[in-house]
C-alpha cells in the first residue's frame, strides 16, 4: 500500500495554484493520473520519487516513511525503490542498449536480470547498437526495461508514449504492462488518453488545478452514467457539421472515427474537444466477418 | 437524444436478458436489456431510472389502432415540426402530460402522412431500442 499525503504551492503561467492530494494505492495496482496540463500531475510523480520537494508531505510505501515533513524524514533519491520513464528520457549515447541496462544496475546486483529484460522486451537483435541508431519506440521500449533493471517497488510513468504514432504506442502499451504483472509493480502513470487508460488501468484519478475532483475505475469515472447500451466506445469529438435538420458529430476513438447523428438541441452542448461516451443497444451493430 | 426519468414496475429475466417495464407519467415503457438484476444494481423495482431512446428510432403512426408488434405506442400531439430538404424534427408532447419527446424521420414521410400541428398521432418506439440509464 501506499499512501501519498502532498501538499505545494505551484508556480504556473496564471499564476500560484495549490497542488493538495491525498492519495492511497493498493500494492500491484495500475493507477493511470488524467487531467490537463498544469495540473500537477507530473509533480506528483516528481514529488512521489523525491526529485521534487513539498511543503508538507507524507510519503508511506508499505512500512517504511518516505517523506515526513513533520518529523523531517526525506529519503534520497537514489534510496527509493523507484523506475521512471519520462516522454524525452535519456539513455547514454555512448553506451549500446545492453550497456545501458547494466548502468542501471547496483554494485552488487547480478547481471542475470539484464538478459532477462533484454528477452522480456524482445531487445535481442538490438543490444549491441548505440542509442542514435534506435528509433523513438525502441528507445522508449529500452527505457522501460532500464527502469526495471533494480527491480523497484514502482514505476512511474509520464506520457511515456506521447511522442509515438500509433502502432508503436499499442506495441508499447503491451510491453508495459507485461512489465506490470511479470514485475508485480504498482504503476503510476500521466496519460492523456482515454483508450490507453481503459487498456491498461485498474484505477483513475482525475486531477483539476491541484485537486483530486475524481477517482475509480476508468469505466465509471469516464461513463457519467452507467447506461444499459452494450455496444460503446469512447472518444474525443472532432467534427460537428450541420446537415439539413440534423448534426452529424464525428468522434475519434483509438484507431476509428466514427459518425453519429444528434439533433439540434443536443449539438449545441457538444463541442470540439469534448470527451464523450458513444453508446448503442447490442441488438444494432451487425457483425461482418472480414477475410 | 429523448430521456425521460421513469420508475421500474416490472422486470423479466431469462439467461442473461430481461424485460424492463418503466412508468413515467402516464405512459409504461418496454426495455429490453443485455442485464439481469444479478448482474447490474440499479435494476430493482421501484428504482428510478432514465428511458434514453434516439430521436431516429421513433417512428410516427396517424391511424391509432395498430396491429403492431411494437409495444412502445406513445399517444403524442403534434407540438411543433421542423421540415428539411431531406429529413423533419417532429416535436411531440405526450399525451396526458407536458413531457416531450422527438422524432426525425424522412421528409418524405412527413408529407405522406401529411403531418401537422396539433395532429393526434401514435409515437412507435420498437423494445430494442430503448436503453435504461441508472438515475444519479
Amino acid at each position: 500500500m501506499i499512501q501519498i499525503d502532498a501538499y505545494k504551492m505551484l508556480q504556473t503561467a496564471d499564476g500560484e495554484l495549490p497542488l493538495a492530494i491525498s492519495l492511497t494505492i493498493e500494492k500491484g495496482q495500475f493507477v493511470a493520473i488524467y487531467g490537463n496540463s498544469g495540473a500537477g500531475k507530473t509533480t506528483i510523480l516528481r514529488i512521489l520519487s523525491g526529485l521534487t520537494d513539498a511543503e508538507k508531505v507524507n510519503i508511506k510505501v508499505g512500512e517504511s516513511i518516505w517523506d515526513d515533513s513533520e518529523k523531517k524524514v526525506h529519503l534520497p533519491v537514489q534510496k527509493r525503490s523507484i523506475g521512471f520513464v519520462f516522454q524525452d528520457f535519456a539513455l547514454f549515447p555512448n553506451l549500446t542498449v545492453k550497456e545501458n541496462l547494466e548502468f542501471a544496475l547496483s554494485k552488487n546486483d547480478s547481471k542475470e536480470i539484464v538478459e532477462e529484460l533484454i528477452d522480456l522486451m524482445e531487445l535481442q537483435s538490438l543490444q549491441n547498437s548505440k542509442p542514435q541508431n534506435l528509433s523513438g519506440g525502441q528507445k522508449q521500449r529500452v527505457a522501460l526495461a532500464r527502469a526495471i533493471v533494480r527491480k523497484p517497488e514502482i514505476l512511474l510513468l509520464d506520457e511515456p508514449l506521447s511522442a509515438l504514432d500509433d502502432d508503436m504506442r499499442f506495441k508499447l502499451q503491451d510491453y508495459i504492462l507485461k512489465i506490470h504483472q511479470k514485475y508485480q509493480l504498482t504503476t503510476l502513470m500521466i496519460s492523456h488518453s482515454i483508450a490507453e487508460i481503459f487498456k491498461l488501468s485498474d484505477q483513475v484519478i482525475v486531477l483539476d488545478k491541484g485537486k483530486i475532483i475524481k477517482e475509480g475505475t476508468p469505466a465509471t469515472v469516464f461513463s457519467e452514467q452507467k447506461i444499459s447500451s452494450k455496444f460503446q466506445l469512447t472518444g474525443e469529438i472532432i467534427s460537428i457539421t450541420k446537415s439539413d435538420v440534423v448534426y452529424i458529430v464525428q468522434i475519434s476513438s483509438g484507431n476509428n472515427i466514427v459518425k453519429v447523428i444528434a439533433t439540434e438541441e443536443d449539438a449545441k452542448e457538444y463541442r470540439i474537444g469534448q470527451k464523450v461516451l458513444v453508446a448503442s443497444k447490442a441488438f444494432n451493430p451487425i457483425i461482418q466477418v472480414l477475410i | 437524444m429523448n430521456v425521460l426519468n421513469g420508475i421500474i414496475t416490472e422486470i423479466r429475466s431469462n439467461e442473461g436478458i430481461s424485460l424492463v417495464k418503466v412508468k413515467s407519467n402516464t405512459f409504461t415503457f418496454s426495455s429490453i436489456v443485455l442485464d439481469t438484476p444479478e448482474t447490474v444494481n440499479y435494476l430493482v423495482k421501484d428504482n428510478v431510472v432514465q428511458i434514453i431512446f434516439k430521436e431516429t428510432e421513433v417512428i410516427i403512426a396517424k391511424d391509432l389502432n395498430l396491429a403492431i408488434s411494437i409495444q412502445n405506442q406513445i399517444p403524442c400531439r403534434i407540438a411543433s415540426l421542423k421540415k428539411g430538404i431531406i429529413l423533419s424534427q417532429i416535436n411531440l408532447v405526450i399525451q396526458d402530460s407536458d413531457q416531450s419527446i422527438q422524432s426525425i424521420i424522412t421528409t418524405n414521410a412527413c408529407e405522406q402522412l401529411d403531418l401537422k400541428e396539433n395532429d393526434k398521432v401514435l409515437a412507435l418506439i420498437k423494445t430494442n431500442e430503448v436503453s435504461l440509464s441508472a438515475h444519479d
